[in-house]
This record gives C-alpha cells, sequence and structure tokens, in this order.
C-alpha cells in the first residue's frame, strides 16, 4: 500500500515537473499575446499586469503590417531563406552522394574541415563577407542567401551523408545495368529512397536561415531587405519602445515558426538528432 | 562496395569546394590577415592594405591646386618680400601638378622622393605661416583654408599600415578583452550548465513515455525554433523595469531588490541573458539527450534491477556512462553556440550596463563595425578563434576521437 502510494507521489511529481516545464515554455508567449491585444496606456498604467485588456483591440496589429513592415520582412525572409534551402539541399545532396559513395584523396580532410567551419564562430567572416558584398555593389539584396551557406551548409552535408549511407546500394547496381547515369541516380535513385533525410535537412536549413541574424543585421540594413529577426530588433531602436506593437509584431513573426513547428515537429526533432548524435 | 572516384564525379563535389572556399575559408584567411593591418575603413591612409609606401599623386596634385588657389587670393596683403617668395612657391607647386597629375591614387614613388616631398610639403606651411605673421592682421584671409589644404597634402604619403604582431600584443594586455573572455566564459558555463541537468531531467521523465509526449515536443520546441532576436525582444519586454512581469515577478519574490535592477545591475543583466538562453535552448539539449537515452538497451536497467542497484546509482553507473557520448556531443554543441553568442546578448541588453554583459563576439563587433576598426576587431576574432579550438580539443580529447575525428563512424 504504502509502495503504491510512493509511486503515485512520484508520478505526481513528475507531472507537476512537466506542466512547471510547458507553463515556463509557453507563458512568454502568452504574455505577448495578452499585451499585443491592450492600448499602449494599459500597458504602460495600471494595467500593466492585468491578464483581459479593459479595451482590447487590434490596433496594434494594424499599425505592425500597415506602418511598421513586419510583411515586407517575413517576405524577404521567406526568399532568402527559401533559396537558402533549395541550393543547399541540392548542393549538399550532390556532395553526399559522392562522400557516401566513393573513396577519395582528402576525404577526411573535407569532413574535418566541414566539421570545423559548423563549429568556428561566425563573427570571423563578417568582416570579410561584409567588404566582399561591398566591394561587388551587392550589400542590400537578396544575395545575401549565398552567405548564408556558411552556417547551414556544413550540417546540412552531416546529416545527408548519414541519411544517404542508409540507402542499399544494390538498387544502384541495378540502376546502372539499367543504364542510368550517376546523375539519374542520384536524382532519381537515391533523392526519392533519402526522402526523410532530404525533408528533414531541407527544414532545419530553412530555420537556420529564417533565424539567421548577424550577416543580415550587418549587410541589409536597407528597410526593404530586412529580414525578420532585423526587422524585429529595429522596432526597440526606431521608434520610441511601444512594447504592446512590438507584442503584435512578435506574434505576427512567430506565427510562421509555429506552423513550421507543428507540421514539421518530426524533421525538426530528427534534424536535431541527426546533427549531432553519432548514429 | 565503395569506389575510387572518378573526374566526372568530382564534378558533384565542386560546388560545395566553392561555396566552403568562398564563404568560409576566404573570409577565415582574409580575417586573419585583417589582424596584421592597421586597417581601419574610416581613414583614407589605412583603408587597405599597404606594405609598402604608396603616394597618393592626384590627392597631392589636387591640394597643391586648392594651395595656389588661396595663396594668389591672398597674395596682395603680403608685403613685396613674401609675395615674391609666394609667386616662385606658386611656380613649383604648378610644376608639381603637371609632373602628378591624374598619376593614380596610389604609385609606388622611391623613398628619396618621398622624403623630398614631404620636406617640401613642411618648409611650405613653414614658409606661409611665416608670410602670414609678416602681414599681421588680415580681415577676410584664406589662412584658415590653407592650413587644412596643407594638412591635408601629408595625407597623400601612405605609410605602410603592416603591424606585424601589434594587434595581438595590444589584445594580450587589453583589459576589455579579458572582461568581455569573462563574461563570455561565465555566460557560457553557468548556462550549458543549467541546460544540461534540466534537459536531463526532463529527457529521463520523457524517456518513461508517458502520455502527452507530443504536447511537450511542440510546446518545447517553439522557443528553440523562433529567432533568437524574437526571443531577446520578448524576454526584454518580460525584464522590463516598469512594465516587465518576470522583473515584478522576481521582485516581489525577493529575488532581485527592485523590478529596475533585473536590467540596471550586472549580476541581473547576466541572469536575465542566461535565463532567456536556457528558456530558449533547453529543449534542443533535451531531444539530444532523449535521443542518447533512447539508445540505451532496455535489458540493461532489468539487470541492474535484479542486481539489487537503486535508481540513483543506476542512473550515475549505468545510464550517464552508457551516455557519455551524447553528453559530450550535446556539451560541445551547446557550448560552441553559447561561447559564440552575439544576436541574444546584443539585443537583450546591448552588452549593459556599463559593458558588464559584453560577450566576444559583441566586443569584436562593436570594434569592427562600430569604429571600422577591422584590424584589432580581427585580432580579437582570431583571439576568440583560438579558444573555440581549444574548447573543441579538449572535448575532443573527453569524448575519444572516434566520434568527431572520423566521420566513417558516424
Amino acid at each position: 500500500m504504502s509502495m503504491r502510494k510512493s509511486h503515485a507521489i512520484a508520478q505526481l511529481m513528475l507531472y507537476v515537473f512537466i506542466v512547471l516545464f510547458l507553463v515556463i515554455s509557453l507563458f512568454p508567449f502568452f504574455w505577448i499575446l495578452v499585451t499585443s491585444f491592450k492600448p499602449e496606456a494599459e500597458v504602460m498604467g495600471a494595467g500593466a499586469f492585468r491578464i483581459i485588456a479593459e479595451n482590447p483591440t487590434v490596433q496594434n496589429y494594424v499599425t505592425v503590417i500597415a506602418e511598421r513592415g513586419m510583411l515586407m520582412s517575413i517576405k524577404n525572409s521567406f526568399i532568402v531563406s527559401g533559396v537558402c534551402m533549395l541550393y543547399v539541399v541540392a548542393v549538399a545532396s550532390m556532395s553526399a552522394y559522392i562522400i557516401s559513395r566513393f573513396n577519395f584523396r582528402g576525404k577526411a580532410l573535407l569532413m574535418g574541415l566541414i566539421l570545423s567551419v559548423s563549429m568556428f564562430p561566425q563573427m570571423i567572416v563578417v568582416g570579410p563577407l561584409f567588404n566582399m558584398y561591398y566591394n561587388l555593389g551587392i550589400l542590400n539584396s537578396y544575395w545575401i542567401t549565398l552567405a548564408y551557406s556558411t552556417i547551414t551548409l556544413p550540417s546540412a552535408v552531416w546529416i545527408m551523408v548519414t541519411h544517404f549511407k542508409q540507402v542499399p546500394l544494390a538498387l544502384e547496381e541495378a540502376a546502372k545495368i539499367d543504364g542510368c547515369t550517376i546523375w539519374g541516380t542520384l536524382w532519381r535513385i537515391i533523392f526519392p529512397l533519402a526522402a526523410p533525410g532530404v525533408a528533414t535537412t531541407a527544414i532545419m536549413t530553412f530555420i537556420a536561415a529564417w533565424n539567421e541574424y548577424l550577416l543580415s543585421y550587418t549587410m541589409n540594413i536597407d528597410y526593404n531587405y530586412q529580414t525578420v529577426p532585423v526587422r524585429i530588433g529595429y522596432l526597440r531602436t526606431q521608434f520610441t519602445i511601444f512594447w504592446s506593437e512590438i507584442s503584435a509584431a512578435t506574434i505576427v513573426v512567430t506565427i510562421p515558426t509555429l506552423i513550421i513547428v507543428l507540421i514539421f515537429q518530426k524533421q525538426i526533432v530528427a534534424g536535431i538528432v541527426n546533427g549531432a548524435v553519432k548514429e | 562496395m565503395i569506389k575510387r572516384m572518378t573526374f566526372k564525379q568530382f564534378l558533384f563535389i565542386i560546388p560545395l569546394l566553392v561555396l566552403i572556399g568562398v564563404f568560409a575559408l576566404y573570409p577565415i584567411v582574409t580575417s586573419t590577415m585583417y589582424g596584421f593591418f592597421n586597417y581601419r575603413t574610416n581613414n583614407q591612409q589605412t583603408n587597405g592594405f599597404y606594405l609598402k609606401h604608396y603616394f597618393n599623386a592626384n590627392l597631392f596634385a589636387e591640394n597643391l591646386k586648392y594651395v595656389n588657389y588661396y595663396l594668389s587670393a591672398d597674395v596682395q596683403y603680403f608685403d613685396e618680400e613674401s609675395a615674391a617668395a609666394a609667386a616662385a612657391l606658386m611656380d613649383q607647386n604648378t610644376k608639381y601638378m603637371d609632373q602628378y597629375v591624374d598619376q593614380g591614387t596610389n604609385i609606388t614613388i622611391s623613398t628619396e622622393t618621398t622624403s623630398e616631398l614631404e620636406q617640401y610639403v613642411a618648409d611650405m606651411q613653414q614658409q606661409v605661416a611665416g608670410w602670414y605673421s609678416a602681414a599681421g592682421e588680415i580681415e577676410y584671409s584664406n589662412q584658415e583654408n590653407l592650413d587644412i589644404i596643407m594638412g591635408d597634402l601629408g595625407t597623400s604619403f601612405i605609410k605602410s599600415n603592416f603591424v606585424g604582431g601589434a594587434n595581438y600584443q595590444k589584445l594580450v594586455t587589453d583589459s576589455r578583452f579579458y572582461a568581455a573572455l569573462q563574461h563570455t566564459l561565465v555566460f557560457t558555463t553557468i548556462s550549458v550548465v543549467l541546460e544540461f541537468i534540466l534537459g536531463m531531467a526532463m529527457a529521463l521523465i520523457l524517456d518513461k513515455a508517458i502520455r502527452g509526449i507530443g504536447v511537450i515536443r511542440t510546446a518545447s520546441l517553439l522557443p528553440w525554433a523562433i529567432p533568437t532576436a524574437v526571443s531577446a525582444m520578448i524576454w526584454r519586454y518580460l525584464y522590463d523595469g516598469s512594465y516587465g512581469i518576470v522583473a515584478k515577478l522576481f521582485a516581489d519574490i525577493g529575488i532581485t531588490s527592485s523590478q529596475a535592477s533585473m536590467m540596471l545591475t550586472s549580476t541581473g543583466a547576466m541572469s536575465a541573458a542566461i535565463i532567456a538562453d536556457v528558456w530558449k535552448t533547453t529543449p534542443y539539449m533535451m531531444l539530444l539527450l532523449l535521443a542518447g537515452l533512447q539508445t540505451i538497451d532496455r535489458g540493461v536497467y532489468e539487470s541492474a534491477a535484479i542486481d539489487g542497484s537503486g535508481k540513483v546509482r543506476t542512473f550515475f553507473r549505468i545510464t550517464l556512462p552508457l551516455m557519455k557520448s551524447s553528453i559530450m556531443v550535446a556539451l560541445l554543441f551547446r557550448t560552441l553556440d553559447a561561447f559564440r553568442i552575439y544576436d541574444l546578448i546584443a539585443l537583450l541588453t546591448g552588452g549593459g550596463p556599463a559593458n558588464s554583459t559584453e560577450t566576444l563576439s559583441v566586443y569584436a563587433y562593436q570594434i569592427m563595425f562600430g569604429q571600422s576598426n577591422y584590424g584589432y576587431g580581427s585580432a580579437i576574432v582570431i583571439g576568440m578563434f583560438v579558444c573555440v579550438a581549444v574548447i573543441a580539443v579538449v572535448f575532443v580529447k573527453l569524448l575519444g576521437a572516434d566520434v568527431v575525428g572520423n566521420p566513417e563512424s558516424r
């Protein structure tokens, strides 16, 4: 009886811990959602800590969308992250195919290099890349997407290699006998068979590019080319701090992430694990 | 079944090599080079890499033209002797103008010519000053303009801005660098340790496969998936000295002395950054450790239970050792990530108050882009790079070379 009782207490403690974890994880989002519907006077006044606004309003959303360029920054983020995702998946597939199927001199060196690139401080590339883009006259443009390869490509190659290794070689042999070129073998045999890995790589690349701040804050400061992280940062410095507006802006930019997390959570979890843990 | 590569197959990795080369290796090499120069983009004489002396002939000729223009306007006020000397000077200036006009912005001239021209400029400044003092008070004189222009003539001589190890010498004695290093280490150590403990606890709980694991995953992935810039803004609001609910909560339960002190004291601001980071990255740690836990054979636990091993003992004697490689990899990735933190600090505290949360990345960025001093900024970054290499090597040593060093085993 007492065994069962102590077991029940342990069980209860577990649930308390889980609930606490969930509350802490989600409370900040809940609170900015609450604030986003308050008029600024309430945020600054006695109603600062009230949960339900006295005079709820959607004015903050109208302002951040119409005047603060939040939708434009979401569009910019979609363009640079989408393009980044496409070319990184293509480039990583091609190299992962070769790395997982063939031996060549300097292979260990190449893999070591890719791993070290993923580890070094990004600050080291920012200065030279800024000067490179300045000299080419492509600061404040969508070309920044190519610079994102430093942060996205190494882990993409790692994840792809892991997945391509799991595709059985026998199928390729058959394809080769049927006269398929290596280009065809990669895209028509291996790529579809490694689809879960491809999806994981794509989504991880997209999130990494979407969240990138340092490079875009340095190289794309023009209002028309600001990405979401940069735009949200500017809300603080450009205007007097209106927390209700910032909250509304935060909710607006969190929606795409929320949708991605809801749809692709399996791939994201796989990506986190593949990116770091030994298979 | 693994074969040797042919040339056609080599073509497949060319895009990777090009991207890594242009966007990773080239910048690293360039940054290293910046570190050996006094390279500042806000100063004409240091806005480039000059191993030798150079001469900006165009600028020299241009400035001489202005010298003559101002002198010819003021020569009427000079006494006879001075006026004659001024005329002679202007003749000589014209000769030099003809010689150097449109010759280029950084041409190479001999050391003798350089010192000859520098002497000429120095003499000119002395002469001109003499004429004006002899002329006495002139109501609308160009003396000030002339001084500026003659000063500008000096900038036509570009000295080599190769400084060798001077930036690094400065770095090892720079107290702000050590302070930033200390902040970075404090931030990294505390947040990674907290994330590890909390992540481990959550992973152990989720490993028991209770209901609602899907909900917990989604809920915990959201903080991890949003941009750090966005989470920094959210926390900045929660910490606000007047309207922030978390700052109020901390003040009410007595953790901080007042609501405003959260962001105004150095301990408060550092804790604020650490809490925001722990909030955001514990899910990442949790998922990594959970994956590690799930690779452990359940039979091992049963044997341990049969041998009468208690839960705590089983955890320390069996679970932890079996998870060693996942733990080390998770810690390595998180440590390196936290060590290079930029966006969270930049947007949450801006490095303040009084630089007390300034990390190495924030300091380097401030020097490079705030002061346009790429030379010294790069030296700081290279210093960071060395720290990162040391951390990575220590982890790999602890981990055993097979996991990170050898791609075949992954």
